[in-house]
């Protein structure tokens, strides 16, 4: 790395480095998933995962102690012995409860797994890396007959929940694309009208529901409306995911006069920012299970 | 200047990890810090421009890798960075401690609004402007909670890994 030189040749490298980017833009845009730019990120990928997986597995329980601790009422005694006993006390007891958590969640992936023959179970190493970034990334990868395309599941057996598609692969690991990114679209038929919309994420947003016929009754009152996936067939293709998989809650319904189709906002059933394994559905079936 | 890089990747690595696994999970209002503006603007303002630049590149280049996004636009946005906070520092006279935490807020948040607009340019970022404003303050107000605790550490690890002048009389 060069550390002292004139002005002149620091232009001339940063004209340099940023013509470099524009043509890795460029590349990459033009290449696509073939490309050796997405090569090098897979192999990226590869490189960081079981570094991922060695720091999620040594600081999760740390982070599950620190959320229990948050979550301890104010002491009222002044005694600090009492005190710190007390703490101590509850802390393990959040252990505890975190503990009982995990056993719960793999509980149900077991009934869940059981339910969908030909799944894999994974854990998620990676919670994407930047804002922007809607991925997750789990433990398992081609060697273990994961493919690019296939849904994943969280949940249990009588309520599976939609996290997302396998977006993409390396031997060891896979990026899954959660249904709240942008580029994520499936169609989804609400619970109670059995109408079929488009469902599309949003971010940090709900996700949204379009082409919804106008007029379509929604449920008044505190009664929810959920949207699941729906199974169709067109042309000789079929949809990506089982039906019956739960997106999420209807949460706001947008009806306008002079709009040709109503739209829902959804809230995701799904916490992604506390998803610790997930189900990978390498044969999905065509029906409910 | 072999150890120097090194202590570079490293820092880079680390931060790339940390950000991947344990602030996914320690979020400020939904939002994350992005560790490696902070790591590319706290040498740029030690180092300079042309320091600034390279790590921005080699920064942004390695996160475009692992993002499912196209890739070039983080490696863009922080060689730019590092070259603009590496010719500010020259600008800057305060011996004032405060003054690496600003620069920090000031240019994570200008750094993530030029990566939502060129971002925005190429079709990839559709975000209501609310929204990426909100992101883009709320990361610069977190990098700059974490630069008081994380910069002197950077700095360390580049300044101890600086070859040694030697000195013949």
């Amino acid at each position: 790395m060069v550390t002292r030189s004139g002005p002149r040749n620091t232009r001339l490298l940063v004209v340099g480095l940023v013509a470099a980017s524009l043509a890795i833009i460029t590349l990459d845009f033009r290449e696509g998933d073939s490309g050796p730019l997405a090569s090098m990120g897979r192999a990226a990928q590869t490189f960081m995962a079981p570094l991922q997986e060695g720091v999620t597995t040594a600081t999760r329980p740390v982070g599950d102690f620190f959320t229990g601790l948050a979550h301890l009422p104010t002491l009222a005694r002044e005694n600090q012995d009492l005190k710190r006993q007390l703490q101590d006390a509850q802390g393990r007891a959040a252990a505890y409860d975190s503990t009982q958590d995990l056993v719960r969640k793999y509980s149900d992936l077991l009934g869940l797994q059981a339910a969908y023959q030909g799944s894999i179970a994974a854990d998620v190493i990676s919670n994407g890396y930047t804002n922007f970034d809607y991925t997750i990334t789990i433990n398992k990868g081609s060697d273990d007959g994961i493919k690019q395309g296939q849904p994943v599941v969280s949940g249990a057996v009588g309520s599976p929940l939609l996290v997302g598609i396998v977006s993409s692969v390396t031997a060891i690991s896979a990026d899954v694309q959660l249904i709240i990114d942008r580029d994520w679209a499936a169609a989804g038929q609400l619970s109670t009208s059995k109408v079929i919309g488009l469902v599309s994420g949003q971010g940090d947003q709900d996700l949204r529901v379009d082409d919804i016929p106008l007029g379509t009754k929604f449920p008044t009152g505190d009664l929810p409306e959920y949207v699941f996936t729906v199974s169709y067939e067109a042309a000789g293709h079929h949809g990506l995911y089982p039906p019956g998989l739960l997106i999420g809650q209807v949460s706001k319904v947008y009806e306008s006069d002079n709009a040709l189709s109503d739209q829902v906002s959804v809230s995701p059933a799904v916490d992604f920012a506390s998803l610790e394994s997930v189900l990978v559905l390498t044969s999905a079936p065509r029906s409910s299970p | 200047m072999i150890r120097r890089s090194l202590a570079i990747a490293a820092i880079l690595i680390t931060a790339i990890l940390l950000q991947s696994t344990i602030f996914s999970q320690l979020r400020l209002l939904g939002v994350r810090p992005e560790l490696l503006y902070l790591v590319t603007i706290v040498i740029a303002l030690n180092e300079g421009p042309n320091e600034g630049a390279m790590v921005g590149f080699i920064a942004g280049l390695s996160e475009d890798l692992l993002l499912n996004q196209p890739k070039g636009i983080t490696a863009l946005t922080l060689t730019l960075l590092g070259y603009a906070v590496g010719l500010s520092k020259q600008y800057i006279v305060s011996p004032s401690p405060l003054v690496p935490t600003v620069v920090v807020a000031i240019a994570t948040a200008v750094g993530i609004s030029f990566y939502e607009v060129v971002a925005f340019l190429l079709g990839q970022f559709d975000a209501p402007l609310s929204i990426a404003v909100r992101t883009a303050l709320l990361t610069a107000l977190y990098n700059a909670v974490l630069t008081p605790i994380l910069a002197p550490l950077i700095r360390r690890i580049v300044e101890g890994a600086r070859p040694r002048r030697v000195v013949r009389l």
